[in-house]
């Protein structure tokens, strides 16, 4: 397969308050199938409208794991294949169902060596989505290698 | 687990909090198809995921699963079912059966590589009432995984704060 290229960032370049890039995805029906075969949850308030609604939700919306994955990706392009996300936590506090374009987005707020000499960022990262904003706050902390 | 009739918080709390799962092997080995699916759904194209030939340059020397998934390989999956019995967490007793993932905090030890073999530990860590719009009487529980590889080293650990409320018709019955 043809790899596709993954820029690699440098400690040494980041700045604290910096956004880092993100990617926008259109969160279709066939999305959300691929959301079920992706994260093997059957939970049908994910992909049953019906189920949804009748446990008081307006819609079907995507599954923690689809969610976390969105996050992943979003921090595992940005440390590149030299760098290691440590950490991730994320809140879901609003949905993110179909029919809207997902963005996921990330701001660096801190930069620093820790005791064994990694170059660690703090960032604050999120979901969004045109109808409900943020859906998706969340933290992380990525090692990127130092030049 | 759904439990009806009078409810008490600290009975609950009292039984439950700190109580362990044994240490259960998932049922696979890492493999590729899975880490494929999981990239198919956001999109994920990144070569260490996807790419043997690249990944077995790098400094990981062969494929890696995205970090995230490392639950995912120390489970059995949804299907065929095992005899282990439900998971530790949907034995709490609980007003409701409707569940939501709330938060999730994870912290990544070492990469995960395809034809590693991961395992589970959960403990329960707190139960809480606290209501929401849904539902007055909603019951919070925050989990921890940790999950080990083959040579018992710590790969990941994960802590799941969930939300179990009742059915709006439930909850009408109630205050009636």
């Amino acid at each position: 397969m043809s790899a596709p290229v993954i820029t690699q960032r440098y400690w040494d370049d980041v700045k604290e308050g910096e956004e880092i890039p993100g990617f926008e995805m259109f969160l279709s029906e066939t999305k959300m199938v691929e959301q079920v075969s992706g994260s093997q949850d059957f939970y049908p308030v994910h992909h049953d409208r019906e189920f949804a609604r009748g446990g008081g939700h307006p819609d079907v919306f995507f599954n923690t794991g689809f969610t976390r994955a969105a996050l992943g990706r979003l921090l595992s392009d940005y440390a590149g294949t030299q760098g290691w996300v440590r950490k991730l936590e994320y809140s879901m506090r609003k949905m993110n169902r179909p029919g809207v374009t997902l963005k996921a987005r990330g701001k660096v707020t801190r930069r620093y060596v820790d005791d064994d000499g990694n170059g660690l960022v703090d960032l604050d990262i999120w979901l969004e989505n045109e109808k409900e904003g943020v859906t998706t706050p969340g933290s992380a902390t990525v090692m990127l290698p130092r030049r | 687990m759904k439990q009806t009739g009078p409810y008490d918080i600290d009975v609950v709390r009292a039984e439950w909090i700190g109580k362990k799962s044994e240490v259960k092997q998932g049922r696979y080995p890492v493999e590729y198809d899975a880490i494929r699916r999981h990239c198919h759904m956001v999109e994920d194209a990144n070569p260490l995921y996807l790419d043997p030939e690249l990944a077995a340059g790098t400094r990981f020397g062969a494929v890696i699963a995205p970090p995230v998934m490392a639950d995912y390989f120390a489970g059995d999956g949804i299907w065929p079912k095992t005899d282990e019995g439900p998971q530790l967490m949907l034995l709490i007793p609980t007003p409701g059966d409707r569940m939501i993932n709330l938060n999730q905090q994870m912290e990544f030890f070492r990469p995960v590589r395809v034809g590693d073999r991961l395992s589970r530990q959960m403990v329960i860590v707190d139960i809480y009432q606290k209501p929401i719009r849904l539902d007055p009487k909603a019951v919070w529980t925050a989990v921890e995984t940790r999950i080990t590889n083959q040579d018992g080293e710590l790969v990941a650990t994960i802590r799941n704060t969930l939300l179990i409320h009742r059915e709006p018709e439930e909850v009408a019955a109630d205050s009636s």
